[in-house]
């Protein structure tokens, strides 16, 4: 009788010689593995620019008609896409996402960052945005201009569009192929983290990212 | 468990019809002035043969065909017709967001979100046609 005892306490010491053991040595990995991981990994979830590029200041018609120019938004975080309206499966894809990321951002933040959405399309007018924009979140912009100066804009994004087939038979309901970034710009007018389509899902990053940004450059007093 | 199979059997999200099993179908809702939108869902095939998704019909649209999305590696992303989507044998393929979908177009009313349109798909398993109706959810 006196045997399973003294085993069952002999069993019981060796386990907690183990779980020490163990911790012992995995406490101080896992201080390291932290260390590690966050000194090489950037805080930031997009491409982040730590140099200071001015983004092109363009001036393009929004939805309501009204002249619109990057500079306007100074003070602002600006998430900016390029698209066009009667695209079906990318560009929604892209302002549903960015409008999860808008939700996510507290009400402060919201007052401060904008959405951008500027159409490559010359068959969207500002009337045609007026319909669109909206529907994904009242506060985003839809900018549209001429041919000239939509280009302008996008070479200086580094965005690409061209012309595609039609979908179906109507040969006026074409595509158009275009670069699918979108760009963080800080309350400087600076571009500042790039991202990928296949990065967009992830809002909580992002908006994470604009946080950063927005706190970067705190909002300047009222004298 | 006769119970739990008679709901299984009802699910929206998961239609079984001929050669494919529709999981996760859906409309996207679009703006209103839109001319087209997508339907997205997984295709699962559980026969040992290939099947294909030629075609489709919808009651909101003039004309209804698989699309892939192309993807240059600039990041250059447009839209292209194909003949068809193939499922493999005992395989599944993905239609989502982004990448390959069923494109609904020429709407000739912009489906709302939270209503439920009817989708039929062609399928040719074999050389063998075959129809799949779907009543699809708008979110």
């Amino acid at each position: 009788m006196a045997r399973p005892k003294h085993s069952d306490a002999r069993s019981r010491r060796i386990g907690l010689i183990i779980i020490a053991a163990c911790a012992v040595v995995a406490v101080p990995a896992l201080v390291v593995l932290f260390a590690v991981a966050g000194k090489s990994s950037s805080p930031w979830f997009g491409q982040y620019d730590p140099d200071t590029h001015p983004a092109y200041n363009f001036s393009l018609t929004d939805q309501d008609g009204r002249t619109v120019r990057l500079q306007d938004l100074r003070g602002q975080a600006v998430l900016l896409a390029f698209g066009f309206t009667r695209c079906a499966n990318i560009c929604p894809t892209t302002l549903g996402n960015l409008a999860a990321v808008y939700r996510k951002l507290p009400p402060a933040a919201q007052e401060r960052t904008k959405v951008v959405f500027i159409s490559v399309d010359e068959r969207d007018s500002p009337a045609t945005l007026k319909e669109y924009i909206p529907f994904f979140n009242e506060r985003f912009t839809g900018l549209t201009g001429v041919p000239a100066d939509i280009g302008t804009t996008a070479r200086a994004y580094g965005a690409f569009f061209r012309k595609a087939d039609a979908v179906g038979s109507d040969k006026s309901d074409y595509m158009i192929d275009h670069s699918t970034y979108t760009h963080l710009i800080d309350p400087d007018g600076n571009l500042r983290v790039l991202y990928r389509f296949e990065q967009l899902p992830e809002t909580d990053k992002i908006a994470d990212d604009v946080l950063r940004v927005l706190a970067a450059q705190p909002p300047k007093n009222q004298p | 468990m006769k119970k739990f199979l008679c709901l299984l059997f009802l699910s929206p999200a998961m239609i079984f019809a001929g050669d494919l099993k529709i999981e996760d179908a859906w409309i996207r809702a679009v703006p209103s002035s839109s001319k087209s939108t997508a339907a997205f869902m997984t295709l699962v095939n559980k026969t040992d043969k290939p099947v294909l998704v030629t075609a489709g019909a919808c009651p909101v649209a003039g004309e209804v065909r698989p699309m892939v999305t192309t993807k240059q590696a600039d990041g250059v992303m447009g839209m292209a017709f194909v003949e068809n989507f193939s499922v493999p044998a005992k395989g599944r393929r993905v239609l989502e967001p982004g990448g390959d979908h069923i494109m609904l177009m020429q709407l000739k009313e912009v489906p709302k979100a939270g209503s439920v349109v009817s989708l039929v798909l062609t399928t040719e398993t074999g050389g063998k046609q075959g129809r799949i109706h779907l009543e699809v959810p708008v979110r």
